[in-house]
């Protein structure tokens, strides 16, 4: 699942404001947007509406079925043909789903959210920084938790000392290396946490 | 005697800190650790603390060598990849700056630079590894550098932080990694510093305590709220809002704190909140000036 949160109205609009005498579509996602309710039939609906109030020329509002997929630029056309209408496009997607419209729509493509995490979607509640795509995956190491994406520092051998309460210094999270540390416990594997683990090999994302 | 020597025959010692400007011109900071002149083994020189924009510590600890300190620099993985560290190492080393206090680093948020990207390319512990390697003549990545650094690494600990156990196993990684002394959060409940003292005995590693002498209750309320791991116990602050002269009695908690962990630790490590005013008076208190 691709974390994506809303944007302030009030930067969608001073970037739709430079194609004046362009229309619009909006495009929502209908995978993790839409199951996190950033980019699904409400939120499409919603943006659409704020566009026009804003006096707007806004053709459409709908949601493919996944933004970062397709066959070619024709398969979202006949899913929607607003969107061949339309001069420029509002992606509500992860910023993977904005790219590909960008790369195939020969369009002027704007993203509709902020893409910030890898999370997840448990019952109705949005788990965020699950994963850092780092290229360079050990998660087996920690209990299955990644501190590289779960720790505001990614902190690999152990919490920094900002850990009060089992909470994080940063926002309002557990700490996740009380959480590690506590599986590992309960199954008896702390012996995992002596060594000292190498930094990323950032190499590997190349 | 350098610093590392005078730690390792023994003595217990007493550090301090001083932050470098947020300006160019340094002569404040100077003459504020010049206070420290006679009192202390080694003056820390702070690295953006809390995520605050200051002025590199490299240069600060450079003049202070000048004047006769002996420096403690503190080295923060928070603004530096590791390409970025090993030059700050290789120029502090240069400028004869030959202690290092690897820490991670407070968050970005924390302070008045929000949105910068934070860095955390290495942790505190692979900063040690890091060291320990150029001081064997090596860069990160096993190429050889001329003439090998020999710097003395430290890093810092926090008693207070909770749960204390992935703490320990942090700290033996730090052993793991060769580090050569610790010093502390600031410590402001006997009982918590040693009850990490004691669980930190069989390293066999140095200990500097921590010690904010409170200024007021007020301020002693903002460090409980914005200062990350620092815990100041209900009590201490009850006594500060009942106190006539604050300052005093914020000297007094702290030396009653110095003499309850004394014997836990090899020294002590003053960070004063504005300036070093009353470090002579708080040592005198405690028979260490």
């Amino acid at each position: 699942m691709i974390i994506t949160r809303p944007k302030p109205i009030e930067e969608i609009l001073s970037m739709v404001e430079m194609f004046p005498d362009l229309s619009i579509c909006v495009v929502g996602c209908g995978i993790c947007a839409r199951k996190i309710q950033t980019g699904g039939e409400a939120q499409v609906s919603m943006m659409t509406a704020q566009l026009q109030r804003s006096g707007l020329d806004v053709l459409d509002g709908k949601i493919v079925k996944h933004a970062c997929s397709t066959k070619s630029w024709d398969s979202f056309v006949e899913e929607n043909p607003a969107l061949d209408k339309a001069g420029i496009l509002v992606v509500m997607s992860c910023g993977a789903g904005v790219s590909l419209l960008g790369r195939i729509s020969g369009k002027p493509t704007l993203a509709g959210l902020d893409t910030t995490s890898l999370g997840s979607s448990l019952k109705d509640e949005t788990l965020e920084n699950f994963c850092a795509m780092c290229g360079d995956c050990n998660v087996g190491l920690y209990a299955g938790l990644c501190p590289k994406s779960g720790c505001p520092k990614s902190q690999v051998n152990g919490p920094c000392g900002g850990s009060i309460d089992g909470d994080c210094e940063v926002g309002e999270r557990e700490c996740i290396w009380a959480k590690i540390y506590e599986i590992l416990e309960s199954r008896d594997m702390l012996q995992l946490m002596d060594g000292i683990r190498p930094p990323v090999n950032h190499d590997r994302r190349l | 005697m350098g610093f590392a020597d005078v730690l390792e025959s023994g003595k217990f010692v007493v550090t301090a800190e001083v932050s470098p400007p947020k300006g160019t011109d340094i002569s404040g900071a100077l003459a504020g650790a010049g206070l420290l002149q006679g009192l202390v083994d080694a003056v820390n020189v702070t690295d953006n603390q809390r995520s605050m924009m200051r002025m590199s510590p490299i240069v600060l600890c450079h003049k202070l060598g000048e004047m006769g300190f002996e420096t403690i620099m503190h080295m923060t993985c928070r603004d530096r990849n590791r390409l970025a560290l090993q030059s700050d190492l290789l120029a502090a080393h240069a400028l004869g700056v030959h202690n290092i206090l690897a820490m991670s680093g407070d968050y970005p948020t924390m302070g008045d630079q929000p949105s910068t990207k934070p860095v955390f390319d290495l942790d505190s512990v692979q900063l040690l590894q890091l060291i320990e390697k150029m001081n064997n003549g090596f860069d990160f990545h096993d190429k050889p550098i001329d003439s090998p650094t020999s710097l003395y690494a430290g890093a810092v600990a926090n008693p207070g932080a909770r749960p204390l156990e992935p703490q320990l196993l942090k700290l033996n990684k730090k052993v793991l990694a060769k580090v050569r002394f610790i010093q502390t959060q600031a410590v402001f409940d006997a009982a918590v510093f040693n009850e990490f003292a004691d669980a930190a005995r069989h390293t066999g590693i140095s200990v500097i305590a921590g010690i904010i002498p409170l200024r007021s209750a007020q301020n002693a309320r903002f460090m409980n709220e914005k200062i990350p791991g620092v815990k100041i116990p209900d009590e201490a602050i009850s006594r500060m809002d009942a106190a006539a002269d604050p300052a005093l009695e914020g000297m007094r908690i702290a030396a009653e704190t110095i003499a309850d962990i004394r014997i836990n630790c090899q020294g002590i490590h003053i960070m004063p909140i504005g300036g070093h005013g009353n470090t002579r008076r708080l040592l005198e208190m405690c028979g260490l000036d």
